[in-house]
């Protein structure tokens, strides 16, 4: 059970934070100029987010979803937040991969 | 489909083609392949050069492409020089190059009186035709006849033809092939030199070429060829010559604008009651400057006749000249007359200054005052995109940035586009627009034209048109037009109308029905889909 909500405390954040990173290559306006240099700030935000991402998972994990229990259900726990922060690093990047491609022309094409 | 033929004359003729280039650049003339004539006795003539270089620099843009259709550069344009040389030994002026003093001396003092019956014998007989007529029509009609003929004479004999005598042989050729489909318009002045001495001469003139060159076995029926031109009056003035100026034989004739007024008046009289202009011609535009004349030649301290330094700004009524071209090749009836008619229309005149609204250009039928507005719109808009935006008016990458942006949203079809021909279409933009020559702002035709009717509207907003850095810096390309509804969309709280536009270019691409074949030109349609479509003209 505690396995469950770390997991789902890691998929929940990556999709934010995702969706935060979607919004922010949005807002980002497409600039004119021989060097524009819109696309670089995209990418860069993206892997800014990329970072925090598993960053924000372990502490609001370790600090806000944390279970009242006996130790083997927090020691539990500590180890599900720890892969699943790690699997939220690279779910944040395959989603990110897999939005990239799906979206190539536009303006999430950039992260990758 | 009718074969589109336009002769230029004389420094105001080939400034009327330079508009008429313009017009084709902007995408006025879909689909067609125009074949064009300069014609002029000053084959140094600023203005010439001018025109000739940016038809060159048209073609260079065009290299390997075809006609198209809703798009930029749509019509392939064929350029044909011919000048009437008096620059050799013996050709410098009336009396040497008609053999006044050759024969019998009978025959010389025949030929010294019928000369002196219609030419002064001091002034219009010795000055330098080289740099054209100088208002003396009466003498460059028959100058210019000749010369033509001349050719035609040179080409049957087949020797010591010159190139310029091949290249008119194979623009009439074209116009020969096209028989009765010919549509011929004719650029020039009535009231200066070479355009007025010509326009009444050309269509005989052509006419007795083929019949020379064939022997006989052909000619031109003027009931059937379809021929156009323009009666443009005084719109320009320049420095009266001082008497110092005068002193030399080769400058004893030089124009004088105090009396383009009168020309204009005489011109339009000979051509109102003139049987060859009446059966030769179509359709006569009349085109007027009806208020004081500016002056062309500020910066210099004599009256300029000709040569490399006639290179006067444009002047909006040329491109009214290139409109009416426009109408002469697109017009679907009215051209099945026996005798001339007449074409003219007005515009609104307010607080001492003009008001052009889009329907006053190319008239309003069948939305072609949106049509135009809408293309040379875009065209304007993708100047500015890559002149102040991408900053090629001071050496940046211009239309290369856009090709940079298409491989940044991974659009790759256009990589192929080269440096070079990037800088080809700068360079067009340039001559359109504006540019900065050694940090001095250069302002282009499109400015140059604007800024004849300034104060009074021009179809796009007077802030589209900075001159400065720091203003141009500040320009809104999605703003250019005085009505509000053709601005492109601002794209939300956001976005902003450049946003907008790159969404629109990346979603967008050349459509099948433009008929677009090389990279360039696939490109190019592209854009021009994404600038109209946020232009939202409602053209059906």
């Amino acid at each position: 059970m505690e396995s469950i909500t770390a997991y789902t405390v890691s998929v929940i954040i990556t999709l934010v934070i995702l969706f935060i990173a979607a919004i922010i290559a949005n807002v980002i306006k497409f600039e004119g100029g021989s060097k524009p240099r819109d696309p670089k700030i995209r990418k860069l935000w993206f892997w800014i987010l990329c970072l925090l991402n598993p960053i924000l998972i372990f502490l609001l994990g370790f600090f806000v979803f944390m279970p009242d229990g006996n130790v083997r259900v927090v020691k539990n726990y500590i180890a599900a937040l720890s892969i699943g922060t790690v699997a939220g690093f690279f779910l944040y990047i395959l989603l990110g991969f897999i939005l990239s491609r799906l979206f190539t022309n536009g303006k999430l094409g950039h992260w990758f | 489909m009718d074969k589109l033929f336009v002769i230029a004359v004389g420094g105001t003729g080939m400034r009327c083609l330079e508009a008429f280039t313009h017009l084709c650049a902007i995408g006025m003339f879909d689909s067609k392949e125009i074949e064009l004539l300069t014609l002029d006795t000053d084959q140094a003539n600023g203005n010439k050069g001018r025109v000739e270089k940016l038809i060159q620099l048209y073609n260079r843009i065009k290299t390997g492409g075809t006609p198209n259709a809703n798009t930029f550069f749509s019509s392939k344009l064929n350029l044909y020089r011919f000048y009437t040389n008096y620059s050799g030994q013996g050709r410098e002026n009336y009396k040497n190059i008609s053999k006044i003093n050759s024969g019998t001396t009978e025959q010389q003092k025949r030929n010294q009186l019928i000369s002196d019956l219609f030419l002064d014998n001091e002034s219009v007989q010795e000055f330098d035709l080289s740099h054209g007529y100088r208002a003396q029509t009466h003498l460059g009609s028959m100058l210019m006849y000749h010369g033509i003929i001349e050719a035609a004479r040179n080409i049957v004999r087949g020797t010591d033809v010159k190139v310029q005598e091949k290249e008119l042989d194979e623009f009439v050729t074209k116009l020969e092939l096209a028989g009765q489909d010919a549509r011929v318009f004719i650029f020039g002045s009535i009231f200066g030199g070479t355009g007025a001495s010509s326009i009444p001469i050309i269509p005989k003139a052509l006419q007795d070429f083929i019949k020379i060159r064939s022997k006989g076995a052909a000619s031109i029926d003027f009931s059937k060829a379809k021929f156009g031109s323009t009666l443009l009056t005084e719109y320009f003035t320049f420095k009266k010559p001082n008497d110092k100026q005068k002193a030399s034989k080769e400058n004893s004739i030089i124009a004088d604008a105090s009396y383009f007024p009168l020309n204009s008046q005489a011109a339009l009289q000979f051509y109102q009651s003139d049987p060859t202009v009446q059966r030769c011609y179509k359709m006569l535009y009349h085109i007027g400057w009806p208020v004081e004349s500016k002056p062309v030649d500020t910066g210099s301290s004599q009256t300029i006749t000709g040569g490399a330094t006639q290179d006067n700004a444009s002047h909006i009524t040329e491109l009214l000249a290139a409109c009416a071209a426009y109408d002469f090749f697109t017009r679907t009836n009215g051209l099945d007359v026996d005798k001339t008619e007449y074409v003219y229309k007005a515009v609104d005149f307010n607080n001492n200054a003009f008001s052009f609204s889009i329907h006053d250009f190319v008239g309003n039928g069948n939305k072609a005052g949106e049509r135009f507005a809408n293309k040379i719109g875009a065209f304007f808009s993708l100047a500015h995109i890559s002149l102040t935006v991408n900053n090629a008016a001071n050496g940046d990458a211009g239309i290369k940035g856009f090709i940079t942006r298409c491989q940044e949203q991974k659009i790759t079809q256009y990589n192929t586009i080269t440096d070079a021909e990037c800088g080809e279409i700068n360079d067009y933009f340039k001559a359109f627009a504006y540019t900065f020559e050694s940090a001095r702002f250069t302002p282009g035709w499109l400015y140059q034209v604007r800024s004849t009717v300034a104060p009074g509207t021009f179809i796009f907003d007077s802030k589209a048109f900075p001159e400065s850095l720091s203003e141009l810096k500040k320009l809104d390309v999605g703003t250019i037009f005085l009505d509000e509804k053709n601005h492109w969309p601002k794209g939300g709280m956001l976005a902003n109308r450049y946003d907008t536009f790159i969404k629109k270019l990346i979603n967008l691409g050349p459509e099948e029905e433009q008929q677009v074949n090389t990279t360039k030109e696939k490109f190019l349609a592209h854009i021009y889909n994404a600038i109209t479509h946020s232009q939202g003209f409602h053209l059906i």
